[in-house]
């Protein structure tokens, strides 16, 4: 008896689809729409993580060490700081590739070459580039370092860094709020329009859930089919989106990568990393939409 | 067969459709309920059905105390008589054969005695050659048939038929109500709501008469006298 309400349950949410067939496409038409977004919102935010932290890698930390250093001693003061918990990579930087990167730097500058020349000695010293295994680490690497009291250590200023990071935090804060404040905005407006689409689609069906009622069908026997053609609605409209949506970042993919030079972004790897995740909370959260859409809208046609 | 006990009905704010009610009708009657617009004819039909609840009195439908019925229960009573409307109330995306079937399927029988049942169905009001036509597809004396084959399939001792001529020519009208008095014979009870004067005074049956909400008159043969 239940397989075979169930079974009939399944012909007749398959048989609503069919035919209601331009209703059925314009339902899924939007679903896909709002899928879209959500989506693009999403890659909008991957991107700008990956800006940010792009940008926070930038500030590595250098420890400047006196001239007349050993290149032993330095080496093993940069294997001690590489046991340091918050260090990812230490670079040493000898004087004579100092002034390399100088002049390589300087080589449209005539007047400081000719300054350097004059000099007739390297200038320049010895140093250790630090990076830290993450910028919330930064703080306490610059703290640990100020606890170094190894005599190599020529300079120890690292007042700029914090205050760099300091503003650099800031700003991707406010990002990260403002962006957090559009995305909640920008998912309730397409969820409302998914919730809206979906009574519609019920709306239409007033009279044959009265009908229903009427001769004699039980409240599970009527909403059941609508409940599944919502999921069958949220299936295909996940399926869609995949189908759309990856060749869509694919082309995105070249202009990133151009954009982020250097840097680590592949959008398509991400996706393709939290694909269970992405698609499988996208199609629970539109299905369940669907299905809520529905049971209010029958709800208040079935009440003969 | 059917009670109806002192039963009351108001519409909000102030309307009294019903007033203190009596009727009983037996087994295998046929019983036309007659009145102008408005005297409470339909509002019996949808007390009977559990659409509406009474304010006061009793209601009994076969025996079963339907006053005080749930919506659980609701779909129970509706399986166990058999409703025609005067709009035919068909499933506009089915076919009639499906229209009727559907009335089978939510009772929850098997596809195979479905299909056995269906065509026998169609073919008593006369419908045989028309099971895959929509019935958008088909006349409205057509779809009058298909609903009351669907009243039908599951073999209901109760058939209640809200004006189901009031939207027939008079040919049709007449079909359908010799196909009601053809049921009644089989020994179901027919309730035939109407305020057709000619329809009523050719039936020469029992004729129960509203006007405000209350019964002013109850013959056994009896005429349309509004």
């Amino acid at each position: 008896m239940f397989l075979l309400s169930f079974v009939r349950i399944i012909k007749f949410g398959l048989q609503d689809i069919y035919r209601n067939i331009w209703l059925s496409v314009v339902t899924i038409i939007i679903l896909i729409l709002a899928l879209f977004s959500i989506n693009m919102l999403l890659t909008v935010s991957v991107i700008s993580d990956t800006a940010i932290t792009a940008i926070k890698e930038k500030i590595d930390i250098s420890l400047y060490l006196k001239a007349d250093a050993a290149e032993e001693e330095i080496i093993a003061l940069k294997a001690e700081l590489s046991n340091l918990e918050q260090v990812k990579d230490i670079t040493y930087i000898s004087k004579a590739e100092a002034l390399e990167f100088f002049r390589e730097k300087n080589k449209d500058n005539p007047e400081i070459l000719q300054a350097l020349r004059e000099l007739g000695r390297n200038p320049l010293t010895p140093s250790l580039v630090i990076t830290p295994k993450s910028t919330d680490l930064t703080d306490s690497l610059i703290s640990e370092l100020n606890k170094q009291d190894s005599e190599l250590i020529d300079s120890r200023n690292f007042t700029d860094h914090k205050l760099l990071l300091s503003k650099i935090n800031n700003i991707t804060d406010k990002v990260k709020e403002v962006g957090m404040i559009v995305s909640i905005i920008f998912i309730l407006t397409t969820l409302l329009v998914v919730y809206n689409s979906i009574r519609v689609a019920i709306y239409t069906h007033r009279k044959e859930i009265g009908i229903m009622r009427l001769v004699g069908a039980s409240d599970w026997f009527i909403y059941m089919p609508f409940f599944l053609s919502g999921i069958i609605y949220a299936l295909v409209g996940i399926l869609a989106i995949i189908l759309i949506f990856y060749p869509f970042l694919g082309l995105l993919q070249p202009y990133l990568e151009a954009f982020f030079s250097g840097y680590d972004i592949n959008i398509l790897s991400y996706f393709n990393s939290n694909f269970i995740f992405i698609f499988g909370i996208e199609f629970l959260g539109i299905a369940l939409i669907n299905v809520l859409a529905s049971l209010i809208a029958i709800r208040k046609y079935a009440r003969v | 067969m059917i009670k109806l006990l002192n039963v009351s009905k108001i519409y909000k704010p102030n309307t009294q459709a019903l007033k203190d009610v009596n009727l009983h009708i037996e087994p295998s009657e046929f019983v036309s309920i007659v009145g102008r617009s408005g005297t409470g004819k339909t509002t019996i039909i949808k007390i009977l059905t559990g659409e509406e609840r009474l304010d006061q009195g009793k209601v009994l439908v076969g025996g079963w105390d339907i006053t005080n019925i749930g919506r659980r229960e609701t779909p129970w009573l509706r399986r166990q008589i058999g409703v025609i409307f005067q709009d035919f109330k068909l499933l506009p995306k089915k076919t009639l054969a499906e229209n009727v079937a559907f009335a089978l399927e939510v009772c929850g029988n098997t596809p195979k005695k479905i299909d056995s049942i269906v065509p026998q169905v169609m073919k008593i009001v006369g419908l045989e050659g028309k099971l895959g036509r929509y019935p958008h597809e088909v006349s409205g004396g057509e779809k009058q048939r298909a609903a009351i084959a669907r009243a039908l399939v599951h073999r209901p001792k109760i058939l209640l038929a809200d004006e189901p001529t009031g939207n027939l020519d008079s040919i049709n009208a007449n079909e359908i109500i010799d196909l009601l008095l053809r049921i009644n014979k089989f020994g179901t009870t027919v309730v035939l709501v109407t305020h057709n004067r000619e329809v009523v005074n050719k039936l020469k049956r029992r004729v129960v008469t509203l006007d405000n909400g209350m019964v002013i008159g109850d013959r056994a043969v009896g005429k349309y006298i509004l």
